[in-house]
Formats: C-alpha cells, structure tokens, sequence
C-alpha cells in the first residue's frame, strides 16, 4: 500500500500483487480461497480484542487484494497468539492461523521478521532453545535443581543433532541466522 | 506408570519451580517421570513454524523421536510445548507428504518419526489416566474454603482435532475445573474465562495491548468471583499473570494483587511438597494463600 493510499484510505487494486495468494498457498495457506469473509474467526481472535490493525479476516483479506507491503509494514501478524480459536470456528476450514502463519513464511522470505525472532531462531540453533536465559543456572539451584535441564544444553550431542536437522530445513536456505560454532552465552526471551 | 517430561524453555529457565512441582507431584502419585534427555525447544511459534512446516516437523519431529524410542508418552505444562508438539504431531500423521520430508531429514541423524507417542497436557494427563478421585485420596492438604478463578490457556483447548484429551465443549472447559474442586477449591465462574492472556507473540510485539487483555481478564475474574488465587493450566498464562500485576499496579490500572499458581504448583503443595522448592520464584505474593493451603 503506498502512502497516498494509506493517507487516503483508498486501495487501488491495480496495484495488488496477484503472485501473493499463490505464494501464501505453498507456504501452507492451502485453505485461503475457501474464505468467504464471513468474519467468525475475527469474533473469536484475542488481536481484535487487543486492538491489532490486521488480524485473521482482515489478513486473508489483504492477501487476496494481493496488498503485500501493507502486510509487510505492519507488525500484526507477529502478535497472533496461535491460539486456534480461529481453526476451531472457521466454516469453511480455511484454518485461519496457518494462513497467518504463512503471511510469516512470505516475510520471512523478504526478510521482514522482528528482531525477536531472528534472535530466538539464533538461540534456537546455539542452545536449542528459542526463549533461553543465559542466569537461568542460580534459578534452578534455588529451587533444588540441576543448573542445568537435561535438555540440550546439558547434552552437547543432542545440540549437534539438532543442528544438523535445522542446516537441512528452509532456514537454513534462507541464510537468516548464521550457523557456524557459536558460544552459549547470550538470553533470548521471544 | 511412566511418562516422558518434555519441560521446554519457560519452565526450565523462568519457572522452574514448576518444573520441581511436576518432579514431586507425579512420583508422588506414583508415576515416574523420564527426563527425555536431549530434548529441545517444540519449537514455539515465532521461531521455526513461522519459517516452514517441513522445518518445524522436523525439529518437533526429533523430540517425538526421543519419547518414542523409550515407548512413552510426552507430558507437559507449558501450552505452547503442547500446541506445538500436538500439531507437528498431527500434520505428520495426516499428511504422508510431510511426514515423508521430515523423515529425509532426521536420516542424517539416524532417526525416525513413527507417531506412536502421544502428546498430553500434565493435569489432562491425571485426570483421565488416574481421574480426580484418586488425586483426593493423596493429598496431605486442601484447598477447602479457597475460592479460585482458572485461567485454562488457549492451546490448551484449540484447535480440538490435534489433541489427544478433548474437552467435551473447548469454549466451556471442564477439566482444569474438576480437578481443582478435586483439592477442595471453590471455583468461580467468570466471563472472561476463555479469553487470551496476551502472553506469547502478543507480549514480545506489543506490550501495551498485551497487557490491555491481562487487565480485562484481572478485571473480569477480581469483579465477578474475588478469587483467593488464580489458578493456570499453562506456564506461559503463570508467568504473564505473575509478571503483568506488578505492571497494571504501577501504571495505576488495577489496585489489587492476586496471587497466582500453575495448577501443578498446587497439586504439589497439596501432595506436600516444599513451598519454597514448588512455588519459589513467584513475583506476586503467594504467601499468604500458600499458608492457607498448608493449613488445609
């Protein structure tokens, strides 16, 4: 949406980038051209409630107007909660948050993602953990814990499994975070 | 019985306390817990499954393989862990095509996902697989004469198709409501009751309107039940309504705390566990109420 528009309040269609329901649809969108805007699962999401400028129906229906960049420029789809209520109401199982989710896939792709994310993908990679705090150790000791779970970060093998699963998946194609050795010392709370 | 602990990120490294409520209360009932060594994060939300289904089955994938390997089920309380694991499980299991993909990529690792784990929720668990009955022959202490607000959490409950332990109705859940009358609380009902915390993506990308719907729902459950305690069945919704009063106090939007326990937490307590081991790391004082449960 170009600023005149946004100003205006006025959507030249012309200027709608048509590829986008089709990208939506590969990145896990399958649904989207079922929707009939019927505006359910809009009733049921918490973003309405919190005050989001796009949320489940509004989103679908920035995608079929092929409105990319006024998608790109807002932060709303960050905040949707995965709550489901969407999926659980829809009519016509368009699943709703996967269609959200997918508008994510299409950012993420143009490198439009918050800096939380790309921080708890990187946390993700070096400790296997996306939310992780790197003082959690006297934490856990104060309540009788080891300092560390069992998870891994306790277990250098694991964290070198998992590594090699995520160098094999999109993320790595997207080059996003770096994937080299890396200390476990910084905090990420996404 | 045994089942495997899948502990995630918040409750390893945030709320442990819950984590050492989940170590006490399940032996104490006689279930053993295995640690499900080398797990990893779900991966929650904004990280992998905002980048690609394939990618996040397949890291999602690798924890149901550890479960898998040891014939157990997974167990958790966080509702981001359970909505995760729960719906990479279910898109594996519907969709050969994925399934098939992920399966490429755990071969590096000499791994296969089979689907033959299930992914529960820690009180989903106990209430069907011991049921609220023998919960209440175990229990050193009661929450008689304690009024509770719940706070069940959203993955808890949708989308119903990719759970294991239904509710019979998602928008009136059941579960997190018998199983605390079961410790002898009284719970109220309020109207907000299904409504979202705002904690999770909501929180990290706007704090303002996160905080606007934890404020609807103090509100809510402070007008119409006055509760000694709320109790939550996620970790995430515990530490959003542990962290958010101290904020709405301050901002001057409310002008009253309510302590606030994961369900786990007060079952352990009830089982006689160490306060201070189970309910530690709480920001809004427990105290009191946890003196009250004591005294029960």
């Amino acid at each position: 949406m170009s600023n005149v528009q946004v100003a205006t309040g006025v959507i030249n269609l012309s200027e709608g980038d048509p590829g986008l329901v089709d990208e939506i649809k590969e990145l896990g969108g399958e649904e989207l051209l079922e929707c009939i805007q019927c505006a359910k699962c809009a009733a049921a999401c918490p973003m309405v409630l919190a005050g989001f400028s796009f949320f489940n129906k509004r989103v679908i229906q920035a995608i079929l107007l092929g409105l990319r960049d006024a998608l790109l420029d807002d932060s709303s789809i960050w905040a949707c909660q995965s709550c489901n209520r969407c999926t659980e109401v829809c009519p016509r199982e368009v699943n709703p948050f996967e269609i959200i989710q997918a508008m994510r896939r299409v950012a993420i792709r143009e490198f439009a993602l918050p800096t939380l994310s790309i921080e708890g993908l990187k946390s993700l990679y070096d400790t296997g953990h996306a939310v992780y705090l790197a003082g959690a150790g006297s934490t856990r000791a104060k309540v009788g814990l080891p300092e560390k779970p069992y998870s891994t970060v306790a277990n250098p093998k694991a964290l070198k499994e998992l590594q090699a699963v995520i160098r094999q998946t999109a993320l790595a194609d997207l080059g996003i975070i770096p994937m080299d050795e890396s200390d476990v010392t910084e905090t990420c709370e996404v | 019985m045994k089942v495997g602990f899948f502990v995630g990120c918040n409750t390893s490294f945030n709320r442990p306390d819950l984590e050492q409520a989940v170590r006490y209360a399940f032996p104490a009932l006689g279930i053993e817990l295995d640690n499900l060594e080398g797990q990893s994060c779900c991966p929650s939300w904004g990280t992998m499954p905002s980048v690609d289904v394939v990618g996040w089955c397949a890291v999602g994938a690798r924890n149901h393989t550890i479960a898998e390997e040891k014939g157990l089920d997974i167990v958790t309380v966080c509702g981001s862990c359970y909505g995760s694991l729960a719906e990479s499980k279910y898109k594996m299991d519907t969709n050969s095509e994925i399934k098939a993909s992920v399966n490429e990529i755990l071969k590096e690792i000499g791994r296969e996902y089979k689907g033959t784990s299930k992914v529960r929720l820690a009180h989903y668990y106990l209430y069907h697989e011991l049921g609220p009955e023998r919960i209440k022959e175990a229990l050193k202490h009661r929450l008689d004469g304690l009024t509770v607000a719940l706070q069940p959490g959203c993955h808890t409950l949708w989308p119903s198709k990719v759970y294991y332990d239904k509710e019979e109705d998602p928008f009136h859940p059941k579960v997190l409501k018998e199983m605390c009358e079961a410790l002898g609380a009284t719970v109220g009902h309020y109207t907000r009751l299904i409504d979202c915390c705002g904690m999770g993506a909501m929180r990290s990308t706007d704090m303002e309107k996160s905080f606007n719907l934890v404020q609807k729902k103090l509100l809510s459950m402070k007008e119409e039940v006055n509760p000694d305690l709320i109790v939550t069945g996620c970790s995430s919704c515990l530490i959003q309504f542990d962290t958010a009063q101290e904020f709405l106090r301050n901002g001057k939007k409310i002008n009253f705390q309510i302590p606030v326990l994961h369900f786990m937490q007060v079952l352990a307590l009830c089982l006689g566990a160490d306060r201070e081991q189970v309910t530690g790391l709480a920001k809004t004082d427990v105290g009191p109420v946890v003196n009250r449960i004591l005294a029960g």
